[in-house]
C-alpha cells in the first residue's frame, strides 16, 4: 500500500482555456479559423477542441484547413446535450484539454468551440477561463434585447457577419448600442469573419484579458 | 437498518447529473437505432438486459471487484490491462478509456488520493483507465463499500443507456421510467448471485460490439459510443 500513501500531485495545468459559444450558424468555426493564424502570428501556441453536435464536421474542417497541425484539434461528442458538455458536465472537454496539454506541453491557449445552441448556453468556469458568445447579424437585431444568458454573461459578445446588415435590414449601430446596454457596457466586438474584419480586436482582448500580455 | 449516510452517497454518485461525461456514451443505442435494430421500449429492455447480463455482470463487475480489492496500484493496473486485453473492439476500448478517464479526472479534482496516484500512472500507459477499474478507484476514495460500488456501476450503466434512448427519441420519458423499473429487477437478480472469486472476465455482446465499432464510419454521430 506504500504507493497509495504517497500520492503524486497532478500535473500543473498551464494553458488558458477560452470558450466560444453561440447559436448554430453564427460563425463560431469561421471565427476559430480566423483566430488560429492571428494568434499564431503573435507567437501564441494554441490547440483547438470542437464540440460537434451531430457530425465531426467542424473538427474536420479545422483539421483540413491547413492552418494548424491536425493533431492539435480534438473533437468531443456532446451526446445530444450541447449545453451539458460545456456547463453542467464539462468533464469530457476538460479531459480533452488535459490530453492536449500532455501531448503538447508548450501549448498556451486552448480554444473550445461549442456545438451551437439557442441563446441559453454558458460555459462552466471549471472548464474555461474566459468565454465568448457569437451571434450574427443575420439572426436579427433583436437578439441582444432577448437577453439570453450567453449574450448577457459572456466575457465578450461577438456580433458577426456585419457585412449582412444592409441586406437584412439591421441597424448595426443600434444593435451594438443595445448589446452594450444589456451587458452593462462589457465588451461587444463586431466581426466579419468572412473577410477577416474585426479579428485583431478579438485577439487583442484574448492577449490582454486571458494571457495577461500588455 | 437503513444507512442514511450510505444511501446519500449512492444518490450522489449514482445521480445521472454526476459530472463524469456519461451522457455522451450510448454504448450501442445510437448505432442500433440508426440501423433500425432498436425501435422502442421492448427493444431497449432487451438491450439493457444484454448489456447487464452478458457484459456488465461477467466483465465489468469482475474487473471492478479485482480493482476494489487490489492491494496496490500495480494490482489495479493489472486489472486494467486485463480489461484492455479482454475488449477486442477498438471502439469499445476507446469508449471505456474515455469514460474511465473522465470519471477519474473528476475524482482527482475532488482530491481523491487513490485517484491522484493512479492518474499519474495513466500518463505513462495509454492502456490504463478503463471504466470499471476507475469506478473501483473512485468509489474506494469516496468510502463507498464494495456492495454499493457494484450497485453504482450497474445502475449508472442502466441510466446511461435509457437516457441515451430518450435523447434519441427511441422512447418517451414515461417509457424510460418503465425501462428503469425493469432494469432494477434484472440488476437485483444479477447482484443476488456472487461470481466465483477466480472467474475470468468475459463478455458476449456481438450486436452491441458491432454497433459501437461501426460508430466512426457513421456520418451522423452524436455519442462517443
Amino acid at each position: 500500500m506504500k504507493q497509495m500513501l504517497t500520492p503524486t500531485k497532478p500535473a500543473r495545468i498551464s494553458a488558458a482555456r477560452v470558450g466560444i459559444g453561440g447559436p448554430v450558424g453564427s460563425g463560431k468555426t469561421a471565427l476559430v479559423e480566423r483566430l488560429i493564424p492571428a494568434l499564431m502570428a503573435r507567437g501564441i501556441d494554441i490547440a483547438v477542441i470542437t464540440n460537434d453536435l451531430v457530425t465531426a464536421e467542424d473538427a474536420e474542417r479545422i483539421r483540413r484547413s491547413g492552418l494548424i497541425d491536425p493533431a492539435r484539434v480534438s473533437a468531443v461528442e456532446a451526446g445530444a446535450c450541447p449545453h451539458t458538455v460545456i456547463r453542467e458536465d464539462p468533464t469530457l472537454n476538460i479531459e480533452a484539454a488535459d490530453e492536449l496539454e500532455r501531448r503538447f506541453p508548450g501549448v498556451e491557449l486552448i480554444l473550445l468551440e461549442s456545438g451551437g445552441d439557442n441563446l441559453a448556453s454558458t460555459f462552466s468556469r471549471d472548464l474555461t477561463d474566459f468565454w465568448m458568445f457569437v451571434i450574427d447579424v443575420g439572426g436579427g437585431d433583436d437578439i441582444p434585447r432577448k437577453r439570453g444568458p450567453g449574450v448577457i454573461r459572456s466575457d465578450v459578445l461577438v456580433i458577426n457577419k456585419t457585412d449582412l446588415a444592409p441586406y437584412v435590414g439591421v441597424d448595426l449601430d443600434r444593435m451594438h448600442r443595445e448589446a452594450l446596454a444589456v451587458r452593462d457596457n462589457r465588451p461587444v466586438l463586431m466581426t466579419n469573419c468572412r473577410r477577416g474584419e474585426g479579428i485583431e480586436a478579438v485577439v487583442d482582448i484574448i492577449e490582454r484579458e486571458v494571457l495577461f500580455r500588455a | 437498518m437503513f444507512d442514511t449516510e450510505a444511501a446519500l452517497a449512492l444518490l450522489q454518485y449514482g445521480d445521472s447529473a454526476y459530472p463524469a461525461g456519461g451522457f455522451a456514451f450510448s454504448w450501442g443505442v445510437e448505432g442500433l437505432s440508426a440501423d433500425d435494430l432498436l425501435s422502442g421500449q421492448v427493444d431497449l429492455d432487451d438491450l439493457v438486459f444484454e448489456h447487464l447480463a452478458f457484459r456488465w455482470n461477467t466483465m465489468d463487475r469482475i474487473l471492478l471487484r479485482r480493482a476494489f480489492i487490489a492491494a496496490d496500484l500495480d494490482a489495479i493496473a493489472a486489472a486494467d490491462r486485463t480489461a484492455e486485453a479482454a475488449t477486442p473492439s477498438a471502439q469499445m476500448r476507446d469508449g471505456s478509456h474515455r469514460a474511465g478517464r473522465a470519471l477519474l479526472g473528476v475524482s482527482v479534482r475532488l482530491g481523491g488520493s487513490l485517484a491522484i496516484a493512479y492518474r499519474a500512472m495513466l500518463s505513462a500507459d495509454a492502456r490504463l483507465g478503463h471504466l470499471p477499474v476507475v469506478q473501483a478507484i473512485v468509489y474506494r476514495d469516496a468510502g463507498i463499500g464494495f456492495e454499493a460500488a457494484q450497485l453504482l456501476s450497474g445502475w449508472t450503466l442502466v441510466t446511461g443507456l435509457v437516457s441515451a434512448a430518450v435523447r434519441l427519441g427511441v422512447i418517451g420519458h414515461i417509457e424510460a421510467q418503465q425501462s428503469l423499473a425493469t432494469a432494477r429487477h434484472v440488476l437485483e437478480a444479477l447482484l443476488a448471485e456472487t461470481p466465483d472469486s477466480d472467474v475470468q472476465p468475459s463478455s458476449f455482446t456481438p450486436l452491441i460490439d458491432i454497433a459501437v465499432s461501426r460508430g466512426p464510419s457513421r456520418h451522423v454521430r452524436m455519442f462517443s459510443t
